[in-house]
């Protein structure tokens, strides 16, 4: 029996800590990594939940619910920094970044509690694969939320939609993770791929900051 | 088999086009090109999971919101692109003419939920109600009609799709479901020359 909470706890004590004494934005940065870690642990309650609820065996909920359910959750945080702090432009984009980071961290740990730590080439595709395709998801909506629209409303419904892209991206990730073999490699390595080819091609055209 | 072979080609298809869009937004920076990439890689998102999920599971999704949560995000890309693309002096502009598009949207809507799905219809119903009234608006003002007139054939063959969807019959080894997805398929390289007019213009 796993018991993530206490397992958050443990990640999260040493973090809470260092927030109290830091200051400005190593504080800020700080907190959106524990924002997500503590989205990665209200999700998995969700999905359970959701799961339980609709009778859905344990794998299909893997791509059927816990996507959408993640994809939300980790939005909250942002969206919570947005509408109350009303931020520049800049450091949401970081913040949606950390909060991916801090979400693929703990869902790592809880790997790593559930299946050990003997199999360490499966563990760093899945440690990597994980924390590129969050931290692309995180990419794409914090950029879309801050570039493409103008108006609320229509930052609003893109935001809406981008949600949904990232949702699907995000589902057929964790139906290629979930099988064995070659399909499993190629499903961890394209996020990653992504990534590297942002930086490669796209990286000097597209100034994030 | 063919139901395989159908989305192989259009995913193939969309491949090249979101790569072409993505390579056009990075070239000029434009919000144009990139709300077309985000067109055809939600498209392209929802065709691959609904595939993968045929090839890996053997069934189609049974909670199907992931794959219809894409092509939700496709059509308010479409939109966005239409409306981003328009002069603000039409967005101003109030007729009645373009009222004809949701009025057909609700009239579908009520014969597609005959057969269930009460919520999913109402999305696809707003969605493509918004869609059809910005385009309808568009092509009424005579100008700069490329964009517009390609989404309302595109709009048009989807409805064409899931009409024919309604009267499924497994005895028709071609069923018309096909030639209207084959159709949607083809229609989908045209976004790029259509967007390369509608941002010269």
């Amino acid at each position: 029996m796993n018991y993530i909470e206490n397992t958050y706890v443990c990640l999260a004590a040493p973090l809470l800590l260092a927030i109290l004494f830091l200051r400005k934005d190593a504080r800020r940065l700080l907190i959106f990594l524990l924002a997500g870690m503590t989205a990665c642990l209200c999700s998995a309650y969700v999905s359970a939940y959701l799961a339980g609820v609709t009778g859905t065996e344990a794998i299909t909920a893997t791509y059927e619910i816990v996507p959408v359910v993640e994809e939300v959750i980790k939005f909250l945080p942002l969206l919570f920094y947005l509408l109350i702090f009303e931020p520049e432009k800049k450091s949401p984009i970081s913040g949606a970044l950390l909060i991916a980071v801090g979400f693929a961290t703990f869902e790592n740990v809880c790997f790593l509690t559930s299946y050990g730590t003997a199999d360490l080439l499966r563990l760093l595709i899945r440690g990597f694969g994980t924390g590129a395709m969050h931290v692309v998801c995180g990419m794409v909506v914090a950029v879309g939320l801050f570039f493409l629209w103008e108006r609320l409303w229509l930052r609003a419904v893109g935001t809406f939609a981008l949600l949904c892209f990232v949702i699907t991206f995000h589902a057929i990730f964790n139906i290629f993770v979930n099988q064995s073999g070659a399909v499993f490699w190629i499903g961890s390595a394209f996020p990653l791929l992504l990534m590297l080819a942002y930086l490669v091609f796209l990286h000097r055209k597209v100034d994030l900051s | 088999m063919i139901d395989q072979i159908d989305n192989g080609i259009q995913i193939a298809v969309l491949v090249i086009c979101v790569t072409a869009a993505i390579f056009k937004a990075a070239k000029y920076r434009s919000r144009t090109w990139t709300l077309l990439a985000f067109f055809y890689g939600s498209w392209l998102l929802g065709d691959i999971y609904w595939t993968v999920c045929l090839l890996f599971y053997g069934k189609t999704p049974e909670i199907s919101v992931v794959s219809d949560l894409s092509w939700y995000a496709s059509y308010i890309f479409l939109y966005l692109l239409l409306r981003h693309t328009s002069p603000p002096e039409e967005l101003a502009v109030r007729k009645i003419l373009p009222f004809l598009g949701p009025v057909f949207v609700l009239g579908m809507a009520l014969f597609f939920m005959r057969l269930g799905a009460i919520l999913n219809n109402l999305i696809y119903a707003g969605l493509m109600g918004l869609l059809l009234y910005a385009l309808i608006r568009r092509l009424t003002e005579r100008r700069n009609r490329c964009l517009p007139a390609l989404i309302l054939v595109f709009c048009l063959l989807e409805y064409a799709l899931w009409t024919a969807s309604c009267f499924w019959n497994d005895t028709i080894h071609l069923h018309p479901y096909y030639w209207f997805d084959f159709l949607l398929t083809v229609s989908m390289p045209f976004f790029l020359p259509a967007t390369r007019k509608a941002v010269a213009a």
